[in-house]
């Protein structure tokens, strides 16, 4: 099976029923996907397979999103993947904590998913 | 500064103040009217020796003239023997009375200085009138024998008016001298007295000014002070005395007030600030919570539809699943709702305690049957111990005790894998203990000390790995308090928790605000 790279996303996600459920839509319109489910597991899988983009849950075990985006951005290698941040919080200082700490962009639980998808598009096309 | 020293009152100053300057005044007039009054003596002295220096000069030139008729008359009669008429010798007894007079008032003038004086030329004149009023008695009877023509007693007189008349020189001029040197005296106390006056008048007014002003001064420093925002500063209320120290105390006793009253004010505020941030707070976890399963909910609804829209088959299977997920997600949902309700009815007071009289033993076996299907999600057995319970009656209230054993017993199911879940109550001395065990995951020290707070399960990402609100505790630990009993717990990680609640039989008489 041929992976067209360009279209890999990284989901990021420890709530087992949400990380299928969005797994299975995105495969549904297109992506490929791997997913980790903690934090630490989420730096290695972008480390290792390099995918286009991450989409990343903050309410993480080990290490939780904000700590993430950090570390991400200050690693050479993966700083330029763009991540969109996926929280329960809704708050409009949530939203400024996930842009501060490097995400790219911002989407709310419950998601909105074809505002998600063109989200994504917005950051793999740019 | 004396007067400040001394810390008078306002009033006492003043009072002060006008009795100096009135004393003064009573002083100048004094010597004023003690000057007028030497003066009014010196015009009398004068006027008194110029009658006198009158009187004496008349008296001279009538005795001088009595004289020299008595001498002529003498003559004459030695040589003529002309008889004296009538008229003639009663005008010169009548001249003789004049004398008399004369001599009389001259006595009337002088005082007690001058009466020795006096008294002898009174006696020598007196002789002298009666021998020459016996001479013109006599005159015309050729027998007598006159004595007239000796100057003897005419010359005493004449002495002794002198004499008289040098003694009251000498005593006007004694008398003027000492009343012109009280003059000077008095003119010189009222110029050294309207000085003295001024000058005084003048340091009182500057002592005035300056000790009023400065107790002033301490009063406007304490308003600057305490009006900038220094609110522990206060007046010295001691170097004052009377109003300006009952405003001084009356300020500090204001300033005290102010000061509580502000305290009061930031401490309320900051109490209501931080019930604000907690209210925020709240909200902020509630909004976090009801997306949680929502998002379940939206997303496998929404993707069902999309599937089910594709050509192909349909995998049955699959499409149960995803329903069965839907169904669970919004029953933790609505679980979610409740215990944010009772929650918030806790927090206001408004949870109501309904009592009645049940048996616990078959509540808690009621609530266990009811939740047997969490039970096999995760391959735990239950074991039932309520031996010790059964038979007995308690009258309290059965929902929340029904609460409290789901809460502690789905709990138990959800942090423990392949493991013994055991219930047991029992009742002793009016006392219902139950305990709920586990043999699952278990707890640190740490994280027991927070498992009971709102919002909070023992880890941040409990609720993401096992699900959860961090209410149940939370509203366990309430219930417990409101039916007159605690819960406590015991823990060690990986090994398993154990929650024991005590409450009494008897529930509380009335219905307590929720603490």
């Amino acid at each position: 099976m041929t992976t067209n790279m360009s279209r890999h996303l990284l989901l990021v996600e420890d709530n087992e029923v949400n990380r299928e459920m969005l797994q299975r839509r995105l495969q549904r319109v297109g992506y490929t996907l791997d997913c980790a489910a903690d934090g630490q597991e989420a730096l290695d899988k972008m480390r290792d397979v390099k995918p286009a983009l991450v989409l990343l849950d903050i309410n993480l075990p080990v290490k939780d999103g904000w700590t993430v985006a950090k570390e991400a951005r200050s690693d050479s290698d993966i700083q330029d993947i763009p991540i969109i941040a996926l929280t329960a919080h809704a708050m409009e200082s949530d939203r400024q904590q996930a842009l501060a700490s490097g995400c790219r962009d911002y989407a709310t639980k419950p998601i909105d998913f074809p505002e998600l998808v063109i989200k994504i598009e917005n950051l793999l096309t740019a | 500064m004396k007067l400040s020293q001394t810390s008078l009152s306002l009033r006492a100053r003043l009072y002060l103040f006008s009795m100096a300057i009135l004393t003064l005044f009573v002083v100048n007039v004094a010597t004023h009217l003690w000057g007028s009054f030497a003066r009014s003596e010196s015009l009398v002295a004068y006027r008194d020796a110029a009658v006198a220096a009158q009187l004496v000069n008349d008296l001279q030139q009538g005795l001088e003239s009595a004289r020299q008729q008595t001498l002529v008359l003498a003559t004459l009669r030695e040589t003529t023997d002309e008889p004296l008429g009538d008229a003639e010798r009663e005008t010169a007894t009548a001249e003789l009375d004049t004398l008399r007079q004369r001599l009389g008032k001259l006595g009337a003038l002088g005082g007690e200085s001058t009466e020795d004086y006096y008294r002898r030329l009174f006696d020598s004149g007196s002789q002298l009138l009666d021998e020459w009023q016996a001479f013109y008695n006599n005159y015309n009877r050729l027998s007598s024998q006159s004595s007239v023509e000796s100057p003897i007693q005419y010359n005493d007189t004449w002495q002794k008016l002198n004499e008289l008349e040098q003694r009251q020189e000498a005593l006007a001029i004694e008398r003027s001298r000492t009343i012109d040197g009280t003059i000077t005296l008095t003119d010189q106390i009222t110029v050294i007295g309207f000085i003295t006056t001024i000058a005084v008048t003048m340091l009182l007014v500057i002592l005035l000014i300056r000790s009023t002003n400065s107790s002033l001064l301490r009063l406007k420093t304490g308003v600057q002070r305490f009006g900038s925002g220094d609110l522990s500063y206060r007046i010295d209320e001691n170097r004052d005395a009377g109003e300006i120290q009952d405003l001084a105390r009356t300020f500090n006793d204001m300033s005290g007030k102010l000061s509580t009253a502000i305290e009061e004010v930031n401490s309320s505020k900051a109490d209501a600030d931080a019930a604000n941030a907690a209210k925020s707070m709240f909200l902020a976890n509630v909004s976090h919570e009801l997306r949680t399963p929502l998002n379940a909910i939206i997303g496998y609804s929404e993707m069902l539809q999309d599937e089910l829209g594709d050509p192909g088959e349909v995998n049955r299977e699959q499409v149960q699943h995803d329903l069965g997920t839907i169904i669970i997600s919004g029953r933790q949902l609505l679980g979610l709702i409740n215990e944010i309700l009772d929650l918030s009815k806790i927090e206001t007071g408004k949870m109501q305690i309904n009592l009645e009289s049940f048996q616990p033993a078959a509540h808690i076996l009621q609530v266990c049957d009811a939740l047997s299907p969490l039970l096999s999600q995760h391959k735990n057995t239950l074991e039932l111990n309520l031996v010790g319970a059964e038979g007995h009656t308690m009258h309290s209230d059965p929902g929340k005790l029904q609460q409290i054993v789901t809460n502690l017993f789905s709990n138990a199911c959800k942090f423990t894998d392949n493991g013994t879940i055991v219930v047991a109550a029992e009742i002793s001395q009016d006392q219902l203990t139950l305990t709920v065990t586990d043999d699952g995951i278990g707890m640190t020290v740490e994280q027991q000390g927070r498992v009971f707070d709102t919002f909070v399960q023992a880890e941040a990402t409990t609720g993401t790995k096992y699900g959860g609100t961090g209410l149940g505790l939370s509203i366990v630990k309430d219930f417990c308090a409101m039916l007159g009993g605690e819960i406590s717990l015991t823990s060690t990680p990986d090994a398993g928790s154990c929650f024991t609640v005590t409450l009494p039989t008897i529930g509380p008489a009335s219905n307590p605000e929720a603490a």
